[in-house]
C-alpha cells in the first residue's frame, strides 16, 4: 500500500504567476527512505509541506488535485489531524524549538493535541531519537546536532506514519551528520515509519536511502531506486545534484576509456573497491613538504586561558593554556567537531572575548592595547551566519559603511569594484537578508574585504549550502587568495579545507591536536578516528585501494589511478 | 592614577558586556529552580505577591512596614536572585526616594525629613522585592501556569515563557550585529571630555541602529516558528479546555506551600502586634 498518493497535483503561491508545482503523480510506498532532490526552487520544499496539508490549509493558493496521505484526503482533513499522521523538521530547525527545556519541547505538541500521556510519549520520542538523559536540559546547552534531534523528537512523540526532512545535516559536522541519518534509519526499519529527506549530500543518499526522486521545474523527473538513481551522472548534474565522488570518478574513468563501459557505476565506497580493482595507483610526484613560513607572526596566542560563564555551577572552561602562531601569508583550517572552540578562538582574534589568561597579539601587539580602528584594518571576520552582517538596507550601503565612516576618498569606486569582483552589481539595493544562500554570502565575503584586512577570519562559510553554490563560493574563496594575504576559516566541510588550505590546525577539547599540511593531518588514521573528522570519500577511496595513495579530488583520483 | 581609571572602566565595560546580561538573564529565569521559594505553588506565590504588592501602599505604620521589609528580604534571598536585578533594584529604590534625602539636606533640610521619606522608601522597597520574589524566584513556565490557573489568556502564558526561550537567542544575535558596527564602524576618538560625551552619543546610536537588523532578522526566523506552531497544535491548544486541564494538574498545593503562608501571615500578625504595642 501506498502511504502517499499523489494524483495530478498542481499549485501556485497566491499571486504567483507560475505554479510552483505542475501535474504532479507520485505514489510513495509505506516503509520507504526516500531521497527529494533537485535544483533549488525546483518544488522540493513546496512538495512537502503540501503532503504536511499546510498547503493548502495554512498557506492558500491556487490548488488542484488530489494528496491523500495514510488514505487522508489532505484536503479534507485539518492540519490537526494530519500532524498526527506527518511530521516535519525545517531546514532552520531550531526556530521550530518553542519550549525551554528539551522534555518540555519534545513532549509539546502531544499536550497541544491533549494527550493525557504526552510526557510518557515526550520521553518515548526523546529515546527513539537518541537524546534520553536530557530531559531536564536547556535547549541552548545542546550542541546543534542534539538540536536536530530534539527538532526531530518533537515530529516523532506525535507518532506519525511519515517523516518529512528537509535538509537535517546541512549545518551538521559528520559525527552528527552520521548520527541523525542512523536515527532514522531506526526510525524507518525498526518502527515502520516512512522517511522523506530533501538532501543534496549524495554519499548519504547511497549509504542510507532507498529510492531518489528527481524533481525539475515543478515537475517530477523520475522516482528510481537509489543505485539506479545516482547512475545518472549527467542528468543529475545537469540539475546542479553532485553523484559520490566515487561515482564521478568511475563515470570519468568510463569515458576515458580505463575502466568497462555499460558495468554499473559504484555508489559507495564498498562498491568501489570491486569497481575499481583493477586499476593501480601511479605514484605521482609527492608534493614537496611546504616549508614553515619564516614571516611575521599574524596572530599569536600564549598561554591563553578561557572559560565561559554557565547558568548553573562551575564556569566551562574553553581553553587552558592554548599557545598557537599564524604567520603572515598562511592560509589555515581550523577543523574540530561542533563545541571544539573554533568559533570561540575567532572571536578571541577580534576581541570580542577577552581571555582570563593569556595574550592574542596581532602582528606582535596585544589586542587590548589596540585602538578599535586600528583593529578593523588588520582583522575582519565573516559570520557564520551573513544575516547579522547586514545592517544597512542594501548591500551596496553595507559594503560601502566600513569605507565611507573613514572617509576614504574614493569609497564610491572601491564599493563598485567590490560589487564587481563578487558579480552583485545588479543586485546591489536589495536587502541581503532577501537574497539567496549564495548571494548572501558573496555579500557578506565582500563586506569582510573592503577594508582590505590584513587577516580575514570566516567562520564556516559553506554551511547551509547547496553543493552547487558550495562549490560557486569555494571558487570565490580561490579568487579572493590574491587580494588576502593571511585568511583563516573554521569549517566542517573537508572539501574545502583539501582544496583551499595550506596548513591545518585540528582543534580537540580546546587543545590543538595536530597541525600541518592535509597530507600530514590526514594520513594520520588514529588522530582522524579521534576527533571524528572525516577526509572526502574520494580519499577514503584510495586509501582502500593503496594506502599509500593521497588524493583530495576526483581529478587526482582519476590521475593517479591507471590500468594496470 | 589614569590606569587605575583605565583598568577600572575597562573592567566595569567588561562586567557589562552582552554575554554578562545574558548569562544574567538566563540565571535570573532557569538558573534557581531548586530554591525554597521555586518550589512554592505558584498560584500561592501569586496571593502572597497580591498581600506584599498591595497592603503597604495603604499602611504607613513604620513597624508594620519594616517588618514586610525584612520578610521580603528574607525571601528574596531564599529565591537567590541574580545579582544585575538586585543591583537594579537599589538602582531603582534610589532613584525613587534617595535622591530626595540628598535634594533635602542639600537645600537646609535637617535629619526629621528622614522620618517619612523612610516610610516611601520602605513602601517602595517591600513592594520592589516582593515583585523580584515571585517574578524571578519562579521559573517562567510555573508563573505562566500559576497566571493561567486565574483565568489569564493562554496567550499570556505562551508569550511569557516563549520570550525566555528567545531572549538568549535574540541577546545573542544583538551581540554580533554590535560587533558589526565595532569592526567595521568608526568611533570617534575619546580621549578628551569632548571626545568621550560624542563617543556615548555614537555607542547609544548604534544601539538604536543595531535595533532594525534584529528586528528584520527575527521576523525573518519567525516565519518558520509560525508554521511549526501551527503543526505542533498551538491553535488547537489555545480553545481546548481539556488542554488547560492537562496542563493546570502539575500545580498541586503541598504541605510546604501551606507552611510559608502561615509564617508569612504569623509574621505579619506579629508586626501589627507590635505597631499597636508601641
Amino acid at each position: 500500500m501506498s502511504a502517499i498518493e499523489i494524483d495530478d497535483l498542481t499549485y501556485a503561491y497566491p499571486g504567483a504567476p507560475q505554479p510552483t508545482l505542475s501535474h504532479i503523480s507520485l505514489r510513495i510506498e509505506k516503509g520507504d527512505f526516500l531521497a527529494v532532490v533537485g535544483n533549488n526552487g525546483c518544488g522540493k520544499s513546496t512538495l512537502c509541506k503540501v503532503i504536511n496539508g499546510l498547503i493548502p490549509h495554512f498557506i492558500t493558493g491556487e490548488f488542484q488535485g488530489r494528496v491523500r496521505v495514510e488514505g487522508l484526503n489532505t484536503q479534507e482533513s485539518d492540519v490537526g489531524t494530519l500532524a498526527q499522521k506527518v511530521g516535519y523538521v525545517y531546514q532552520d530547525f531550531e526556530n521550530q524549538i518553542v519550549r525551554p527545556t528539551v522534555l518540555d519541547d519534545a513532549s509539546y505538541a502531544c499536550l497541544n493535541y491533549a494527550f493525557p500521556d504526552y510526557l510518557e510519549r515526550g520521553k518515548a520520542a526523546l529515546h527513539q531519537c537518541g537524546l534520553e538523559g536530557r530531559e531536564e536540559e536547556y535547549i541552548w546547552q545542546l550542541s546543534g546536532g542534539q538540536t536536530h534531534l530534539l527538532a526531530l523528537a518533537g515530529a516523532v512523540s506525535m507518532s506519525p506514519d511519515v517523516l518529512i526532512l528537509d535538509e537535517p545535516i546541512a549545518q551538521l559536522d559528520p559525527m552528527h551528520a552520521d548520527r541523525i541519518y542512523e536515527v532514522l534509519r531506526e526510525l524507518n526499519r525498526k518502527h515502520g515509519k516512512t522517511i522523506i529527506v530533501i538532501e543534496h549530500h549524495t554519499e548519504y543518499i547511497a549509504d542510507y536511502c532507498r529510492h531518489v526522486l528527481l524533481m525539475k521545474d515543478g515537475r517530477v523527473q523520475w522516482l528510481l531506486p537509489t543505485g539506479e538513481a545516482l547512475q545518472h551522472v549527467e542528468e543529475l548534474e545537469a540539475c546542479n545534484i553532485f553523484p559520490p565522488q566515487v561515482t564521478q570518478a568511475a563515470y570519468r574513468l568510463q569515458k576515458e576509456g580505463k575502466l568497462p563501459s555499460g558495468a554499473p557505476l559504484p555508489t559507495t565506497v564498498e562498491e568501489g573497491r570491486t569497481a575499481f580493482s583493477a586499476l593501480r595507483c601511479r605514484p605521482g610526484g609527492a608534493a614537496a613538504p611546504v616549508a614553515r613560513s619564516a614571516e611575521q607572526r599574524a596572530v599569536s596566542f600564549r598561554n591563553v586561558s578561557l572559560s565561559y560563564r554557565s547558568v548553573k555551577g562551575e564556569p566551562r572552561s574553553i581553553f587552558d593554556g592554548l599557545d598557537l602562531d599564524i604567520r603572515k601569508g598562511e592560509k589555515v583550517a581550523l577543523i574540530g567537531s561542533n563545541g571544539a572552540g573554533k568559533s570561540t578562538l575567532m572571536k578571541l582574534m577580534v576581541g570580542l572575548l577577552r581571555p582570563q589568561s593569556g595574550t592574542v597579539s596581532l602582528f606582535d601587539e596585544p589586542i587590548g592595547a589596540k585602538k578599535a580602528e586600528d583593529l578593523s584594518r588588520q582583522i575582519s571576520l565573516v559570520y557564520q551566519n551573513p544575516e547579522e552582517m547586514f545592517i544597512k538596507d542594501s548591500i551596496r550601503a553595507d559594503i560601502a559603511y566600513a569605507m565611507q565612516v573613514r572617509g576614504m576618498p574614493d569609497w564610491r569606486e572601491r564599493t563598485d569594484a567590490l560589487l564587481e569582483r563578487f558579480q552583485l552589481t545588479q543586485l546591489q539595493h536589495r536587502d541581503g537578508r532577501l537574497m539567496s544562500g549564495g548571494q548572501m554570502r558573496r555579500a557578506s565575503l565582500a563586506i569582510g574585504v573592503a577594508l582590505e584586512p590584513g587577516i580575514l577570519l570566516l567562520d564556516e562559510p559553506t554551511a547551509n549550502l547547496d553543493i552547487a553554490t558550495r562549490r560557486e563560493i569555494m571558487g570565490v574563496l580561490e579568487g579572493m587568495k590574491d587580494i588576502i594575504q593571511t585568511a583563516i576559516i573554521a569549517t566542517h566541510d573537508m572539501q574545502l579545507v583539501c582544496q583551499w588550505a595550506e596548513r591545518i590546525i585540528v582543534l580537540w577539547g580546546g587543545r590543538v591536536v595536530a597541525d600541518g599540511t592535509r597530507d600530514e593531518i590526514f594520513a594520520q588514521q588514529d588522530l582522524v578516528d579521534l576527533v571524528g573528522i572525516r577526509p572526502p570519500e574520494i580519499f577514503s577511496m584510495a586509501r582502500q585501494l593503496d594506502p599509500r595513495a593521497l588524493c583530495y579530488t576526483v581529478d587526482e583520483f582519476t590521475n593517479c589511478f591507471q590500468e594496470a | 592614577m589614569e590606569r587605575i581609571m583605565n583598568k577600572l572602566s575597562e573592567s566595569v565595560l567588561d562586567k557589562f558586556s552582552m554575554d554578562f546580561l545574558r548569562s544574567q538573564v538566563l540565571k535570573n529565569a532557569y538558573g534557581n529552580d531548586d530554591t525554597v521559594i521555586a518550589a512554592l505553588d505558584p498560584r500561592i506565590l501569586i496571593v502572597w505577591y497580591l498581600f506584599f504588592g498591595l497592603v503597604p501602599w495603604f499602611v504607613n505604620d513604620l513597624p508594620f512596614l519594616l517588618g514586610c521589609f525584612l520578610l521580603v528580604m528574607v525571601t528574596t534571598l531564599l529565591a537567590r536572585v541574580a545579582g544585575l536585578v538586585l543591583l537594579l533594584f537599589a538602582l531603582g529604590v534610589f532613584s525613587q526616594t534617595g535622591y530626595l534625602f540628598l535634594a533635602t539636606l542639600l537645600f537646609g533640610g535637617d535629619a526629621s525629613a528622614i522620618a517619612p521619606l523612610l516610610v516611601l522608601t520602605l513602601k517602595v522597597a517591600t513592594i520592589s522585592l516582593a515583585s523580584v520574589t515571585v517574578f524571578s524566584g519562579l521559573d517562567p513556565d510555573r508563573l505562566s501556569s500559576g497566571l493561567m490557573w486565574y483565568g489569564c489568556p493562554e496567550r499570556l502564558s505562551f508569550s511569557i515563557s516563549y520570550a525566555y526561550r528567545m531572549l538568549p537567542m535574540l541577546m545573542e544575535e544583538f551581540q554580533n550585529v554590535l560587533l558589526s558596527y565595532r569592526l567595521r564602524g568608526n568611533p570617534p576618538a575619546h580621549d578628551t571630555l569632548r571626545g568621550k560625551v560624542r563617543y556615548l552619543i555614537y555607542q547609544v546610536k548604534i544601539i538604536m541602529e543595531s535595533f532594525y537588523p534584529l528586528m528584520l532578522n527575527t521576523a525573518k526566523r519567525s516565519r518558520t516558528t509560525v508554521e511549526a506552531l501551527e503543526l505542533r497544535g498551538y491553535r488547537y491548544a489555545a480553545v481546548n479546555k481539556t488542554v488547560k486541564k492537562i496542563k493546570l494538574s502539575t500545580l498541586k498545593v503541598s504541605y510546604n506551600d501551606l507552611l510559608f503562608l502561615a509564617l508569612s501571615a504569623l509574621w505579619v500578625a506579629l508586626c501589627i502586634l507590635c505597631s499597636t504595642l508601641f
